[in-house]
């Protein structure tokens, strides 16, 4: 009960707090974030698995790591928000606001990722959702608006069709298990039991249908990007680095479940559902004219690789990949506040005027964080990549489908070069063309940073490869 | 046979809706709609013994038949929003489209009516007025009617929850409850003075 109460605490103070008027407020409300590094500690220190809640959350060594790396976007995120500002017309009101509902989606969070229920992981990330609506309306114009309303539409839309997969997999389930076939560990251990699998199958079709969509997969690729554009850029931080990670462990969950009841089908929906993602958003990547586009249409993806890695049976290279990917995207999407100084859909230039240690400092960062996002060593990403890849190729030699597989394979890594080159291109525009335009780099902004290198690093310790490995 | 009549109900409402181009009407047709499926679980719930489905029907009733539409009409009021709704799609191609949708729901559903065994059709039907709820969400421009879209499509889960499964765990039913006031919020505060294009 204690662990609850901790973890509960950050959103409780930051919600209590955001209705203060005080000056001293918002230097509280980005404070009141290193109050999530509590329960962090706790859960990583107690043996695990254990229940909280009678057994309606769980915690074990998957959703600690996924709780430990949304924490870490979590408090960076809100130190650059200290000076949001600066950068963008943001009243204080507002700004309070945009708190009040952080918190809300920070209790729908810890409920979807330590949900051991699939209703109680539903209602998570409809909470989260809904939260989010407002942040986007934090921005004050029209395009925000309209974003905001389309968010609400076609998020409840996505949300609608996991509720409808959960239903149909719950009756699948039912007739043996009773309630408790709502229950992710419960539906594991049974999953070889389950009395209807074409049930379970149509129902977690529909679930991951509605998860991809909300992670903006085929056919939804452009609706987070033209959100995330429409919004101030810690909410894009904020998507890529919390509520898609969030998104990526319910699928996780439920993959498990499918994995025991038909392996094959799964592989087959997952690895042509990431095809087709991945084939459109590496064209809409090289078309990408602004780099809220271009990060949000990357983290689609990341979050395809991740997903066809895990099925794969690349749970190392999914899970160090969406690591690297949690502490990466989110710290780009932070820059842009700098980056896009001299306007939206500017590239060229956009590394160079920075004078000064946190100038010079913030360029090398960002420069080191574009290279690491697609994948160059040392970056975490240039391991899991390796690792998914091969966990692929095995998967292709067991399979019927050798030459198929590969060959979907191969095309995957073109459409991943088409991205590779495109990102290469921005890089160079942005170091060697264009104008060197003077920019203000704020210390805040370079603490957020620095605060996911370290975690960048940690990820790539040994103990932390051991650890990542031992959740397999 | 109640049961068969109030599904028939539940379903009559939401094309009703779907023809409807008035936006006082189209709530109206809401509410009747989560009327019939507040009944629809008290009666299936007294049938098999659930008192939690029958405590689920009556919080159906408070809220989506009563207190969500009284609301939204108050929010329309308020914010005096155009009533006139005139659906995107022409109502003769809707008479084709919705028996369309109707039949070719039947036809997927028929491999899972013959997995479950009590209510088997009313699957079909809930999975039918989750299209018809999309439907809709698409044939209007303006928000208002998207939102009883959405609250529709709550409505064919809550359908498909307790024909499929004989209703949910008591406090993942809550938590949807708590959800839908949630989403009330945003969309209060999400309304401005003048209706919205998307």
């Amino acid at each position: 009960m204690l662990t609850l109460f901790f973890l509960i605490l950050p959103a409780l103070v930051m919600f209590i707090v955001s209705f203060s008027r005080k000056k001293s407020a918002k230097y509280l409300l980005s404070f009141s974030t290193f109050l999530i590094l509590i329960p962090v500690v706790k859960i990583f220190n107690l043996p695990k698995p254990f229940n909280l809640l009678d057994n309606y959350l769980i915690v074990d060594k998957l959703n600690s790591y996924i709780f430990f790396c949304v924490s870490i976007v979590a408090i960076a995120v809100s130190f650059a928000l200290l000076t949001l500002e600066k950068h963008v017309k943001v009243k204080e009101r507002e700004y309070h606001r945009f708190y009040r509902f952080f918190a809300t989606f920070w209790i729908g969070l810890i409920l979807s990722i330590l949900a051991n229920n699939m209703g109680i992981f539903w209602i998570g990330l409809e909470l989260a959702t809904l939260s989010t609506v407002y942040m986007i309306k934090t921005n004050k114009s029209p395009i925000a608006d309209a974003e905001a309303w389309n968010y609400m539409l076609v998020g409840a839309i996505a949300i609608s069709l996991l509720l409808f997969g959960i239903i149909l997999m719950y009756a699948s389930a039912k007739p043996i298990l009773g309630e408790e076939a709502m229950n992710f560990s419960s539906l594991l251990a049974n999953a070889s039991k389950i009395p209807s699998p074409f049930l379970f199958e149509m129902g977690f079709v529909i679930s991951s249908l509605g998860m991809f969509i909300k992670m903006g997969f085929f056919p939804m690729n452009l609706w987070l990007a033209n959100i995330e554009r429409a919004s101030f850029y810690p909410v894009g931080a904020l998507f890529s680095g919390i509520l898609e990670t969030a998104v990526m462990a319910g699928f996780f969950r439920f993959s498990e479940i499918a994995m025991k009841v038909n392996y094959p089908h799964l592989v087959g929906f997952t690895l042509f559902y990431v095809f087709i993602t991945m084939f459109i958003v590496a064209f809409l990547i090289y078309r990408a004219k602004d780099f809220i586009r271009l990060f949000a249409l990357s983290g689609i993806e990341h979050m395809a690789l991740i997903a066809i890695f895990w099925v794969s049976g690349g749970a190392f290279a999914a899970l160090l990949h969406l690591g690297a990917h949690a502490f990466i995207k989110p710290a780009l999407f932070l820059s842009t506040g700098v980056l896009e100084s001299s306007g939206k859909y500017h590239f060229s230039g956009a590394l160079k005027g920075y004078s000064g240690v946190k100038g010079k400092i913030f360029w090398f960062l960002v420069g080191l964080f574009l290279l690491a996002i697609i994948s160059l060593p040392p970056s975490p990403m240039f391991f899991s990549e390796i690792y998914g890849f091969a966990a692929m190729i095995e998967l292709a030699k067991q399979s019927d489908y050798l030459l198929l597989m590969l060959f979907i394979i191969i095309l995957i890594l073109i459409l991943t070069l088409v991205i590779f080159y495109r990102f290469i291109h921005v890089y160079q525009m942005m170091k060697y063309e264009g104008e060197a335009i003077e920019k203000k780099v704020y210390l805040s902004e370079i603490i957020a940073l620095l605060i996911f290198v370290v975690a960048l690093v940690c990820l790539m310790l040994p103990p932390s490869i051991e650890y990542l490995k031992s959740i397999t | 046979m109640i049961t068969d009549f109030l599904i028939g109900i539940f379903i009559s409402t939401l094309i009703t809706a779907l023809f409807s181009t008035r936006l006082y009407g189209l709530l109206f047709w809401y509410s009747m709609n989560s009327f019939s499926l507040a009944l629809l679980a008290m009666v299936i719930g007294r049938d098999i013994g659930d008192t939690a489905l029958v405590f689920s029907g009556v919080l159906t009733i408070v809220l989506k038949a009563v207190a969500i539409p009284y609301f939204l009409k108050n929010i329309v009021a308020k914010n005096k929003l155009v009533r006139r709704i005139p659906p995107k799609v022409k109502i003769h191609y809707s008479i084709i489209l919705i028996p369309a949708i109707l039949v070719f729901t039947f036809y997927l559903a028929e491999p899972l009516s013959q997995i479950i065994d009590s209510h088997a059709n009313y699957v079909a039907i809930s999975i039918s007025s989750l299209f018809l709820s999309l439907l809709l969400m698409m044939e209007h421009d303006s928000v208002t009617p998207k939102i009883i879209g959405f609250l529709a499509i709550e409505n064919s889960l809550f359908l498909l929850a307790t024909t499929a499964t004989g209703g949910m765990p008591m406090i993942v039913e809550l938590g949807i409850f708590f959800d839908l006031l949630m989403a009330i919020v945003i969309i209060n505060l999400l309304f401005k003075k003048e209706e919205f294009k998307i």
